[in-house]
């Protein structure tokens, strides 16, 4: 090994890199699932959304919770996005082979580099934007929906797409269940739950209108 | 009787002058026709100079994996009736060039067992005279499945990861390394197989991208290999100082 | 100064196959420098082709019981219809045991005995004994009066290979792969290395030793039909026989298998018979009992391929276009029995036939499969004719077969003369003086290559097409000498083989030749294939008898009197024909007898009137 390799290497460092993005994808998915399901609650009326939003509210869940996601979410980026290819060349080699090999793992795991990179900068958005928007009530994320609908429905694709097969990835990747059944089930979450978002969006639209 | 095309990678290292391109070749195609067959019969009848590799033709010895039509391939035992129009053959990605459609495995492999020090680690002396040691028939089986690799190399073709990281030891390299895991004689300490594969170049360098477990032809249990390998250098590194 | 790469070492080996590497091991590890070059990486050696087993003598398993190395003795001779050498055939029996555990201790993931009663396929019971569990086991071979084949499941050759590559890759042993060795380099008395041909750029290159090891196994390949990986030609027979001071011995011994699959002749291993795999005819009708009522499908592979053929001539073949074949049935084993014991077997039939074994019928019929002759050595496995040369494994004829090879002897042969003769050679080595030589004279063999190599790209001595010499070569040898042989037939093969031969001398390229040009490879190796065919046609038309592989219709008997002794054949410079000289075998221990497996003399002349 070279010199300057050998006075920097740290040998675990990337078993805990693997640990982190393990943990931070685990997190992140579970966080997003029950976020839509939270924000799916205005299928069943404004009052239910409203009271969620504020007994989340009032037990701190939001205080507390949020800024959580919000350093999960950046660990996240810097565990993952590592394995990110950054040379020119290194990308070409990447789409020169998904191509060619056909591979449906491989393809999937190149729309989700993608939609991470995406997901960055949009998520980043709509967080800032609720964020400051505080709090969080039926009304004002009905306005926020009807005039950035299609900011939403980008997002809710890039990110269901990004957290199912994530999680998907990840139980492959330790061996939990075999892979077969496992690309069903988490296909099978993933519909749902992009069902039950584009439905929210729906209402909110309506919500907006009215 | 018909016939088939094929279309083959052409670049020979000693004219790099001539720039790499495909080469068209129709040949007559008997029933049961191999790669191996094809390949041979264009050699002998229509270009002796075509470069590849066989040495078994009977997918036990790894010689021949190509890209077939996209896939990294056993060519020996690739049916061409199974293929759809014109066949296109690729050398394997990630091993070095000799020519045409042959690759140097045999450098990568050695290099893969020098590496995770693929062999039983023993300070046990032999006793040409004592009984062998005992071990469970089930134990004998499980080392033989990790063990029955053939060192084709399509598991590290297929690998993106391997395609663009070259010290990435891919599913062949980890899977050598649950060989030796499962072993009873082997006296290896945690330290010492963390060493080996519990980095980037090992077992956390795996994306879970699958397409060695799709593309292995001895269809070896690589994602339960693989994901057996990382628990265990999580286990390991984790209890190690 | 020279123009060619010199590389100089203690020890060079000529082959990375299970004997080749087994010997360098034994070498290194008394502190040798040594050198393995190879055709091929080591792990795509042949000997991973092995799928049956090994045989050891350990007597663990129920059926295995009371055997010991006497038994083995005896099985080996038999087998080897006297023709073996029994000293060696003793040394060997009493070592292969201790190699088959060191093979354990090194890595092979043997299969161990499991505790408990068992039914075999045909119905017997047994019992395997709780105290023995955990120890080897061992399954059913042709021609064995016990249970002595040693396995991993279907991949005995393969895991044998691969540890005992994990030893060389420990110890640190150079291997050059893909590089040829294409002539031996000597003074007449002692041989000092190879002329090698680099496979990857077609670069020459010379190797300088104090001793070196032909460990390049068999020559299947000269058959047009046979179970032999492809890189099998029979190179290093040919470059000592080339030499003209160093014979070959007892190449008319061929071995056929009996269960090649057709069309494609891969072999399906002798376990699938004794596992309890039937043959059928055409009417589905087990014949072997009818002529084996002992032994079965399991009589020796001569006994049985012969008997085959019998059948088939007999009319009861089933008809292909690639001819009359038999059927093998391991139907009623079981798809559990099958899909794992058997896995590579069902593998092969379903990759290169499209069919199922669980359910459907293997198309087989005999075909060629191992060569008993090689480069005739004495016990400590150094070469007749030249000092400071070794063989050992397929390509030695140390004499352990004889006339017919046992299944499993092979395996067992390589890690056990592997290791024999890797210590005689060591301690050769580290006695022998420095290394001594004339820089004209290593020169000289370099140059000759370098010669033929231009004439051959020059198209000087003819415009001869290598792949249709080799065709008709293949032809040859299948159609005069194959199974069943006679004096006509015979001659007719060494007048078309002599006639291709010196066609072989006039051969040109179609290509430039320019660096590892694989046409150059062929037509590099076409004169020494047809030199060795030669001394196979012409030693079988010579020796008027049967024994063991070497079956004569016009001899039909064993004939003691004359001919219990080996064929050494010679190579004289500018001759078209091998000179033929004889030695005796060596008798021991068991002095010649009957085989013991039902066919005597008398019946194999049936095959004879039958025709
Ligand atoms: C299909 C099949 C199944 C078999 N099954 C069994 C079995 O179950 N049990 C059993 O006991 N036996 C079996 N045998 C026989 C046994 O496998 C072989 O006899 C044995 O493995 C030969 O080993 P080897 O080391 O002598 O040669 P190989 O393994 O053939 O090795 C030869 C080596 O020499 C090298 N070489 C050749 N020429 C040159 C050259 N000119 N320059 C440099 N290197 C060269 C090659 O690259 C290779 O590394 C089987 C054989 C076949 C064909
Ligand atoms: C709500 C947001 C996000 C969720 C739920 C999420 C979830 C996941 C999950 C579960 C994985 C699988 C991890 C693994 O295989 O170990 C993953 C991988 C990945 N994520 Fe995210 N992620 C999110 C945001 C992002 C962002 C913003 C980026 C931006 C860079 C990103 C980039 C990646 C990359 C590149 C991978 C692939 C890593 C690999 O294959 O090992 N993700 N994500
Ligand atoms: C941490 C803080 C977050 C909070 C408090 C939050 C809150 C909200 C709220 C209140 C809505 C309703 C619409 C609105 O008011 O704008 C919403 C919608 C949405 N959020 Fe978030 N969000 C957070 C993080 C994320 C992240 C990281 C993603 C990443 C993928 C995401 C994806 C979405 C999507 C797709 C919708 C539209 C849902 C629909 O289909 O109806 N959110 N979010
Ligand atoms: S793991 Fe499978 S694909 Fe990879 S080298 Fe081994 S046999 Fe080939
Ligand atoms: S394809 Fe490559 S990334 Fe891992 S799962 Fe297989 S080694
Ligand atoms: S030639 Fe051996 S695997 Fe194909």
């Amino acid at each position: 090994m070279l010199v300057q390799k050998i006075l920097t290497r740290n040998p675990k460092a990337e078993l805990y890199y693997d640990l982190v993005e393990l943990f931070t994808g685990i997190t992140l998915v579970g966080f997003l699932w029950t976020h839509m399901l939270f924000v799916s609650t205005i299928l069943l009326g404004s009052d239910l959304f409203n009271t969620l939003s504020k007994s989340l509210d009032d037990y701190y869940l939001s205080y507390v919770g949020i800024p959580f996601i919000v350093l999960v979410f950046i660990m996240h980026i810097l565990s993952a996005g590592r394995r990110l290819p950054t040379r020119y060349q290194e990308q070409k080699i990447i789409w020169r082979h998904a191509k060619m090999l056909q591979g449906t793992d491989t393809w999937v795991w190149v729309f989700q580099a993608i939609t991470g990179a995406a997901i960055f900068a949009l998520a980043s958005i709509h967080m800032f934007v609720v964020l400051t928007g505080w709090p969080i009530t039926a009304t004002t994320s009905a306005g926020r929906v009807e005039a950035f609908w299609w900011f939403y429905l980008v997002l809710l694709l890039l990110g269901e797409y990004h957290a199912g097969f994530g999680i998907y990835r990840q139980f492959v990747k330790w061996g939990w269940f075999p892979r077969k059944p496992l690309g069903y089930v988490s296909k099978l979450i993933t519909v749902i739950i992009l069902t039950l978002g584009v439905a929210a969006l729906w209402v909110f639209l309506q919500l907006g209108g009215a | 009787m018909s016939t088939r095309k094929f279309s083959i990678f052409r670049y020979n290292p000693i004219t790099p002058e001539v720039k790499p391109f495909m080469q068209e070749y129709t040949i007559e195609e008997p029933p049961g026709m191999t790669i191996f067959v094809a390949l041979n019969k264009i050699r002998e009848e229509l270009d002796p100079t075509l470069m590849f590799d066989f040495v078994c033709r009977a997918a036990i010895c790894g010689s021949c994996a190509m890209i077939i039509n996209g896939k990294p391939r056993l060519a020996c035992k690739t049916l061409t009736s199974d293929l759809k129009g014109t066949v296109t053959l690729m050398p394997l990605p990630v091993f070095k060039l000799i020519g045409d459609l042959s690759v140097d495995t045999g450098t990568w492999f050695r290099h893969l067992s020098v590496k995770t020090k693929s062999w039983i680690h023993s300070s046990k002396e032999f006793d040409p005279n004592a009984p062998e040691d005992r071990m469970d028939n089930e134990t004998a089986l499980e080392i033989y499945e990790a063990e029955r690799c053939i060192e084709c190399g399509c598991c590290i073709a297929g690998c993106v990861t391997a395609n663009i990281r070259e010290d990435f030891l891919g599913a062949a390299g980890i899977n050598r390394v649950a060989r030796f895991m499962v072993d009873p004689r082997d006296e290896r300490s945690k330290e010492e197989y963390f060493d080996v594969i519990g980095s980037d170049e090992g077992a956390f360098g795996c994306m879970g991208l699958m397409a060695c477990d799709d593309n292995c032809p001895m269809q070896l249990p690589l994602q339960l290999q693989l994901s057996f390998v990382r628990r265990k250098m999580v286990s390991f590194g984790l209890s190690i100082k | 100064m020279s123009n060619y790469t010199t590389i100089v070492s203690d020890v060079l080996v000529v082959g990375a196959g299970l004997a080749g590497e087994r010997a360098a091991i034994e070498a290194a590890s008394r502190g040798l420098d040594v050198i393995i070059l190879s055709l091929v990486p080591p792990r795509r050696s042949h000997s991973t082709a092995a799928q049956g087993g090994c045989q050891a003598s350990l007597g663990n398993c129920a059926m295995g019981s009371g055997d010991n190395t006497d038994v083995h003795f005896a099985d080996t001779v038999k087998g080897s219809d006297w023709g073996c050498d029994q000293e060696v055939a003793r040394l060997f029996v009493e070592t292969a045991p201790k190699a088959v555990r060191q093979m354990s201790m090194w890595g092979v993931p043997w299969n161990r005995v499991v505790g408990g009663k068992k039914t075999l396929p045909d119905g017997r019971e047994v019992e395997d004994p709780k105290e023995k569990e955990g120890l080897i086991t061992a399954r059913d071979f042709g021609g064995t009066a016990k249970w002595r084949t040693c396995y991993t499941a279907d991949g005995a050759g393969h895991t044998l290979q691969y540890a005992v590559d994990s030893v060389v890759i420990k110890l640190g042993i150079t291997v050059h792969d893909r590089t040829e060795a294409i002539s031996l380099i000597h003074d007449g008395e002692t041989c000092l290395g190879v002329v090698a041909r680099c496979l990857k750029t077609g670069e020459l290159r010379i190797y300088l030793a104090k001793s070196t090891v032909i460990a390049t196994g068999g020559y299947g390949r000269l058959y047009g039909a046979s179970t032999n990986a492809i890189i099998n030609e029979g190179n290093g027979m040919s470059i000592a026989l080339n030499t003209g001071l160093v014979p070959l011995g007892n190449m008319e011994a061929v071995q056929f298998h009996p269960t090649g699959m057709v069309p494609v002749w891969i072999l399906i291993t002798e376990g699938a018979r004794g596992d309890g795999g039937y043959l059928l005819d055409k009417n589905h009708h087990r014949f072997m009992p009818d002529y084996e009522p002992k032994k079965k499908e399991l009589a020796s592979r001569d006994v049985v391929s012969r008997r085959m053929i019998q059948h088939i001539r007999k009319g009861h073949g089933v008809d292909s276009p690639y001819g009359p074949h038999l059927w093998l049935d391991i139907r009623h084993l079981g798809a559990k029995h099958i899909n794992t014991n058997l896995r590579e077997i069902a593998n092969i039939c379903k990759n290169f036939n499209g069919i199922d074994p669980v359910n459907a019928l293997i198309p087989v019929r005999p075909t060629q499969h191992y060569s008993m002759g090689g480069v005739r050595t004495n016990i400590d496995g150094q070469v007749y004719g030249l000092k400071g040369l070794f063989a050992v494994g397929e390509a030695a004829c140390w004499d352990l077969h004889g006339f017919n090879r046992l299944g499993g002897n092979s395996l067992a042969e390589t890690i056990v003369s592997g290791w024999i003769v890797g210590k005689k050679m060591a301690e050769y080595t580290l006695g022998a003086a420095e290394l001594n030589y004339q820089y004209n004279n290593v020169q000289g063999f370099a140059k000759e290559q370098q010669e033929r190599i231009n004439n051959l790209i020059a198209g000087k001595q003819g415009k001869e097409n290598v792949y249709a010499l080799r065709k008709e070569m293949e032809q040859t040898l299948m159609d005069y000498v194959g199974i069943f042989r006679n004096g006509p037939d015979l001659q007719k093969a060494v007048d078309n083989l002599k006639e291709i031969y010196h066609r072989s001398l006039k051969i040109g390229l179609q290509s430039s030749g320019k660096g590892a040009n694989p046409e150059l490879s062929t037509c590099l190796r076409m004169p020494g294939m047809l030199r060795l065919a030669l001394c196979i046609s012409y030693g079988a038309l010579t020796r008027t008898e049967s024994r063991g592989s070497h079956a004569r219709e016009d001899f039909p008997k064993r004939d003691d009197a004359n001919w219990l002794k080996r064929t050494l054949a010679y190579w004289k410079e500018g001759s078209d024909l091998p000179d033929l000289q004889y030695e005796p075998v060596k008798i021991t221990e068991l002095p010649p007898g009957d085989r013991g497996y039902g066919e005597s003399s008398a019946s194999s002349a049936e095959g004879k009137k039958q025709n």
